[in-house]
């Protein structure tokens, strides 16, 4: 008997998990229990709430063994490739490839659990030099220090130009600890001027060919470095192919999106929304099981709405998020709090858009760089947040800083100020550092109050 | 029909019980937070209950505000202290359009709409600077009560240049400066300046008037002149500030369905 979709804490995981069993579940290889992973160190989970579904928990298995098929790969020969800093163009081409992996080391600073279970990682990171002055993602430099949590790749991607100042300076500071890396530049988008041919970006925007062009030109070089990273040619007929899978991914994403933001029920939560569309970035380690993932959970998706069945009160606040979150409970703390997620911009929006299949491959790929809402002007992604928010019906919108994120000390303003002026809605500018236990209670105040005057605003347009 | 608001505020708890019918306060009251919130709570429920010869069981409805709300068992809910304070504030100044309400450990700067509704709010992030703890460990710092820091404010002659960023940051600079012999007066009016600026600027710049203030620090002297000082703009204070929250959340209690 099909349980009603629910949302659970981790020790009604056990029994959810028996019961499963018992209606036959069918497990891919690194399914099991959820509590594996809290007895591997991953403490955290234990204070999450998840959906109750077996694609959710499939969802939760993949992406938490995500090292062990990183250490399968290494086993296996295979070539891995850490790339860093970009979200969702490199790992495009790195999947294109047969035998390699690209995997995200900068995830390291989100990796649910990561700083709770791995306090030496950062005390690593501090030892380098990358003290807590510097934001999360000098976790990343920890692992790599660590090697507990990946191996080491045999090649490291990442870029450089328009990118936050922290994170590049955590990255040059990895390089001068004996992990080379193989750079590449992103140039800070902008309008076309007058006389300047403009080129569509997947997502809206616009920028000058010259700026594609030189895009296109350095992921050239990246090009010639997988291919001898890998001893394969990656010809512009093998991206073509690589590009197509990946669209495969967005698009199922997308789907998932649509159907559970447009939903009258919330048919998913929050939190598994959030892990699914991470995927989307490099694919875990598993383009082929990431869309397996995907549709799994799409299924359960629809199932559940033709069923006219959510996990939240029908009346939840429509909440348009902003900015992914370093501690994960903030996620479980909007539902609790009466919210519902309607939308989300959590910084990559290029990673989910689909890539032009109408273009060069390189150059297709160029213009998903340039899309990537952190290297344009932060009014182009507050543009297209109020565009998204007003769409998707929301009746407040949420900016959640990263703590020490040096790419959000303005923007988080500039959002608010366009999502009040240009939709009227309440907007709430908060901070999640990466434990917010002693934030908590003030956290809950707002996010409360977010909500009442959310919902006080629309029983007053119903009157 | 009777229905009571209790505030469990971060340094006190205010009780007011409301009745429907004649929407007039039948009573109302304040003691210190404890560690057990609830029995105090309960308490003083009971205290002013028993004034008016009442008692719990003639009490229709209750809500709970404040940090404590959620931890208040004896309230069928919880609503936090923004949405309180606007509803509280609304009925002792309808025409208000903006809320400056300075609590025990928060400061919040809540924006209304003609009809008295949230528009938006502001809060203060993280730190107790610009919130009573700091008036507490500056009274405490300077061997004075509470209430003796308005008096000594007013006679300032120069009042004390302070950070107003970190609490911690600002207690060892009164150290420095008593070392230094500047005198509590000029400390005290410095530290309502210092916190003045930091309301002012989570206000960003222009807040619309009527600006009405609440909370406990609107109870202390010079605080309100600071403010306007710092705002540019006059303050009305709430005819009852420590109760505000408490009276908002009575009235919501009055207006849930059953």
């Amino acid at each position: 008997m099909r349980a009603p979709p629910a949302r659970i804490a981790f020790e009604q995981w056990d029994h959810r998990y028996a019961e499963l069993l018992a209606q036959g579940l069918h497990q891919q290889p690194y399914g099991g229990p959820l509590r594996r992973h809290l007895q591997a160190g991953d403490s955290r989970l234990a204070q999450l709430c998840y959906d109750n579904s077996p694609a959710a928990l499939r969802l939760w298995n993949f992406l938490l063994s995500e090292e062990d098929r990183l250490r399968q790969a290494r086993a296996a020969g295979d070539v891995i490739v850490g790339t860093m800093k970009d979200l969702g163009t490199v790992p495009v081409m790195v999947y294109a490839m047969d035998h390699a992996v690209a995997f995200y080391p900068d995830g390291a600073w989100w990796t649910p659990c990561m700083m709770h279970a791995s306090p030496c990682d950062l005390a690593l990171a501090a030892a380098a030099g990358l003290d807590e002055s510097f934001c999360p993602v000098r976790a990343m430099a920890g692992a790599f220090l660590s090697g507990r949590r990946f191996p080491r790749p045999d090649l490291l991607v990442c870029s450089a130009g328009a990118t936050c100042d922290d994170f590049s300076a955590i990255a040059g500071r990895l390089e001068t600890l004996r992990f080379p890396i193989f750079w590449w530049e992103i140039c800070a988008r902008r309008h076309p001027e007058a006389g300047e041919e403009a080129v569509a970006l997947p997502g809206g925007g616009t920028a000058p060919r010259s700026q594609v062009q030189f895009v296109a030109g350095e992921l050239e070089r990246v090009r010639a470095q997988l291919e001898s990273a890998a001893g394969q040619t990656l010809d512009d007929a093998v991206l073509a192919r690589g590009i197509q899978a990946a669209n495969q991914i967005r698009r199922r994403l997308a789907e998932i999106c649509r159907l559970v933001f447009g939903s009258k029920i919330c048919p998913m939560p929050a939190l598994e929304m959030l892990i699914a569309q991470m995927l989307a970035i490099h694919f875990c380690s598993d383009r082929t099981q990431t869309l397996e993932v995907l549709t799994d959970l799409l299924m359960e998706i629809r199932r559940r709405i033709a069923a006219g069945q959510g996990v939240l009160p029908p009346d939840a606040v429509r909440i348009y998020w902003v900015n992914p979150v370093a501690d994960l409970r903030a996620m479980n703390l909007l539902e609790d709090c009466g919210g519902r997620l309607c939308g989300n911009d959590l910084m990559f929006a290029h990673a989910t858009d689909e890539i032009p299949e109408d273009a060069p491959p390189l150059e297709a790929l160029a213009r998903c760089a340039l899309a990537d809402p952190m290297v344009g002007p932060a009014h182009d992604r507050a543009a297209r947040i109020c565009r998204e928010a007003r769409d998707l019906h929301a009746q407040a919108v949420i900016v959640s800083r990263i703590a020490g994120a040096s790419h959000c000390a303005f923007e988080g303003g500039v959002i608010c100020q366009r999502v009040g002026d240009e939709l009227g809605l309440p907007v709430l500018e908060i901070e999640v550092p990466s434990v917010s236990d002693a934030l908590a209670p003030s956290l809950r105040t707002r996010i409360e109050a977010l909500i009442e005057t959310a919902r006080r605003g629309a029983e007053r347009s119903r009157t | 029909m009777i229905v009571a608001g209790i505030d469990g505020g971060s340094r006190t708890i205010k009780v007011v019980l409301l009745d429907t019918a004649s929407e007039t306060v039948l009573a109302s009251g304040a003691c210190d937070q404890g560690v057990r919130q609830e029995a105090l709570a309960a308490a003083l429920l009971d205290r002013l209950l028993g004034g008016i010869g009442r008692s719990q069981s003639d009490v229709k409805r209750i809500v709970a505000t404040g940090y404590a709300r959620h931890r208040i068992g004896i309230a069928q809910r919880a609503i936090t202290e923004i949405t309180c304070h606007a509803v509280g504030v609304r009925r002792q100044m309808p025409g208000a359009m903006t809320i400056l309400e300075m609590g025990g450990q928060d400061s919040k700067l809540i924006r209304l709409d003609g009809d008295g509704l949230v528009r938006d709010f502001s809060m203060n992030d993280r730190c107790a600077a610009g919130t009573g703890r700091f008036l507490e460990v500056v009274a405490a710092r300077l061997e004075v009560c509470l209430q003796d820091l308005g008096p000594l404010a007013a006679s300032s002659q120069s009042p004390a240049n302070i950070s107003s960023t970190c609490v911690v940051f600002a207690e060892s600079e009164i150290i420095g400066l008593l070392a230094g012999g500047v005198c509590r007066e000029d400390i005290v009016a410095g530290v309502q300046r210092s916190m003045a600026q930091r309301i002012a600027a989570m206000a960003a710049g222009n807040p619309e008037e009527p600006i009405v203030f609440t909370g406990g620090v609107a109870l202390v002297t010079g605080m309100k002149a600071a403010l306007e000082t710092a705002l540019g703009k006059p303050l009305m204070p709430a005819s009852d500030p420590l109760m505000t929250g408490a009276l908002g959340a009575a009235i919501l209690a009055g207006r849930m369905k059953e």
